[in-house]
């Protein structure tokens, strides 16, 4: 498999990937760091990645693991350009959708329809394309009339569904999820990871960040391990998943037995 | 360029998702954007017809000539100050051109100033209709598409530093409503530029303050619409009566080579800042 995989060029590259964040302590300080500008304020820079090299390939589905404050947000974030890394480089073959979370993108005065086509748009579609794919959007959602009404009157779990009822029909070659699959009652679930697998078989590349280690099991062809901003391990589930609860568990106790 | 024309489909959608939500929650809906400039054209007819008369007839067509374009002006970057920031959590998510927020709103305004010289023609037509002796249509209106795009720069290019800027520092969005409140009694919107060049202080000295005065391009603008779109008006201060004066076009040249320097210097000054509104803690 590896080798078949070597052949075909990877949907996405990166290599030595650094981000770097600037945090200030008086933040927005308004008006008044922008008038005492000369004045040192106090900077702290923190490297959240540090040098990540990895590559995806089409058809597969890798998870990113690890703590909070690991660096897998920004990793997600930096390839759907979001954010401009610090330095190394990031090659992205084909569309990337990211899933938006609970309706970022949406109005909340606008109705369902109208915030379908916006956020189409924004994905990249055309809005011929978009109103041509409406219909299916719709039946995916399981919106039915609401469609009509203005999104402020949705419930978390309507608005969870129409987000991935659009990004998913946008025809993306990469799909980012971030810790969003887990939407809506269990049928909805199950429909939305039945989507998936659907994509991947199609080719589609998928990235995706979980805390879910179950999902990552039984979804992911390929696991990476982020600890601190560098890549402890990438390889099959399972090896990666058994390493990592058994870091997590040591972590536990030597924190449990610090104190004394 | 070639990007944000790749991205026209959602300029064109961002544009069509502002003017809906404008008057989304009304009844009348779109009929706002006209309703507004009628009702303006109207209570304007009253005032300066007989509450405030200045010897000029037809005041109110004078005044709208310049306050149509100077409420694009105000509104178009009043709009861009939020444009961005309201759209965070957008941003924080997925990639697009980020000039697209402040343009897609400027487009906007610029449909409702189209909408606002319709129903001042319409006026001019009714004044015309009311008294057939005196066509109030100028051959200069041919000028006009030429000053909106004047304005079109102007307004963009402080569109987009306002918009950056007011990501960061949330003052400047305060900042700015005083200072457009302040350019609206400085420009000759509710006066004309000849009450300015027949005050005493620029008799006395020797219209240098004319001179200053018209370095301001929304004043340039003003006395250039109003030049373009209708005949010159004798005004009358105290119990003398005085000839109309032109302004040289020299200060509209002027107000065309400030925008274009804004326009550049905005865009340039939004390129540099538009990576770290995401990271805006």
């Amino acid at each position: 498999m590896s080798e078949a995989m070597a052949t075909r060029t990877p949907t996405i590259s990166v290599r030595n990937l650094r981000k770097k964040f600037r945090v200030s302590n008086s933040a927005i300080g308004g008006l008044k760091t922008l008038l005492l500008w000369w004045k040192k304020r106090s900077v702290r820079e923190f490297e959240v990645l540090k040098g990540l090299d990895f590559d995806c390939y089409p058809g597969e589905c890798v998870s990113v693991i690890g703590r909070n404050g690991a660096g897998k947000s920004t990793l997600l974030a930096i390839l759907a350009r979001v954010y401009r890394q610090t330095s190394g480089e990031v090659k992205v073959n084909g569309r990337i959708a990211p899933l938006l979370e609970l309706g970022a993108g949406f109005h909340p005065d606008l109705t369902g329809m109208e915030n379908i086509i916006f956020n189409g748009v924004v994905l990249g579609l055309t809005r011929k394309q978009i109103r041509e794919r409406i219909p299916q959007i719709i039946e995916f959602s399981e919106l039915g009339d609401s469609i009509n009404s203005p999104v402020r009157s949705y419930s978390s779990g309507m608005l969870a569904r129409l987000g991935f009822a659009v990004a998913i029909h946008v025809d993306a070659d990469i799909l980012l999820v971030d810790e969003v699959l887990s939407v809506g009652d269990y049928a909805f679930e199950q429909k939305c990871y039945d989507r998936v697998d659907r994509f991947r078989k199609e080719g589609g590349t998928i990235l995706m960040v979980s805390h879910n280690l179950q999902a990552v099991e039984r979804f992911s062809d390929r696991c990476v391990w982020l600890k601190d901003g560098q890549m402890v391990m990438s390889g099959v589930p399972d090896d990666v998943l058994a390493a990592y609860l058994k870091d997590q568990v040591s972590a536990q106790v030597a924190e449990t037995q610090a104190p004394e | 360029m070639r990007e944000l024309w790749r991205y026209r489909e959602l300029l064109f959608t961002i544009v069509e998702r502002d003017l809906r939500i404008r008057y989304k929650n009304s009844a009348l809906g779109f009929l706002w954007s006209l309703i507004i400039p009628i009702v303006t054209t109207g209570v304007l007819t009253f005032v300066y017809g007989y509450l405030a008369n200045n010897g000029v007839s037809n005041f109110s067509a004078y005044v709208m000539a310049a306050y149509l374009p100077y409420l694009f002006f105000q509104q178009s970057i009043l709009d861009s100050a939020q444009s961005v920031l309201s759209q965070v959590p957008l941003i924080k998510k997925i990639y697009f051109p980020r000039e697209l927020l402040p343009l897609g709103i400027i487009i906007a305004n610029f449909i409702h100033l189209l909408l606002g010289w319709l129903v001042f023609f319409a006026f001019l037509g009714f004044i015309y209709i009311r008294n057939p002796q005196v066509n109030p249509f100028q051959l200069s209106t041919i000028q006009l598409p030429l000053l909106m795009l004047i304005s079109l720069f102007l307004s963009t290019g402080l569109g987009l530093i306002v918009s950056a800027l007011n990501t960061f520092y949330e003052d400047v969005k305060y900042l700015t409503g005083v200072a457009m409140y302040l350019l609206f009694f400085l420009s000759p919107i509710t006066y004309t530029s000849e009450t300015v060049a027949y005050s005493n202080i620029n008799q006395r000295t020797n219209g240098m303050l004319f001179s200053l005065y018209h370095l301001n391009p929304i004043a340039a603008l003003s006395t250039g619409y109003r030049q373009a779109l209708l005949a010159p008006a004798s005004i009358t201060i105290g119990n003398t009566t005085h000839p109309p004066i032109g302004m040289k076009p020299m200060y509209l040249y002027i107000a065309a080579a400030i925008s274009v320097v804004v326009l550049i210097g905005g865009y340039a000054l939004f390129n540099r800042m538009k990576w770290r509104f995401v990271e805006r803690p």
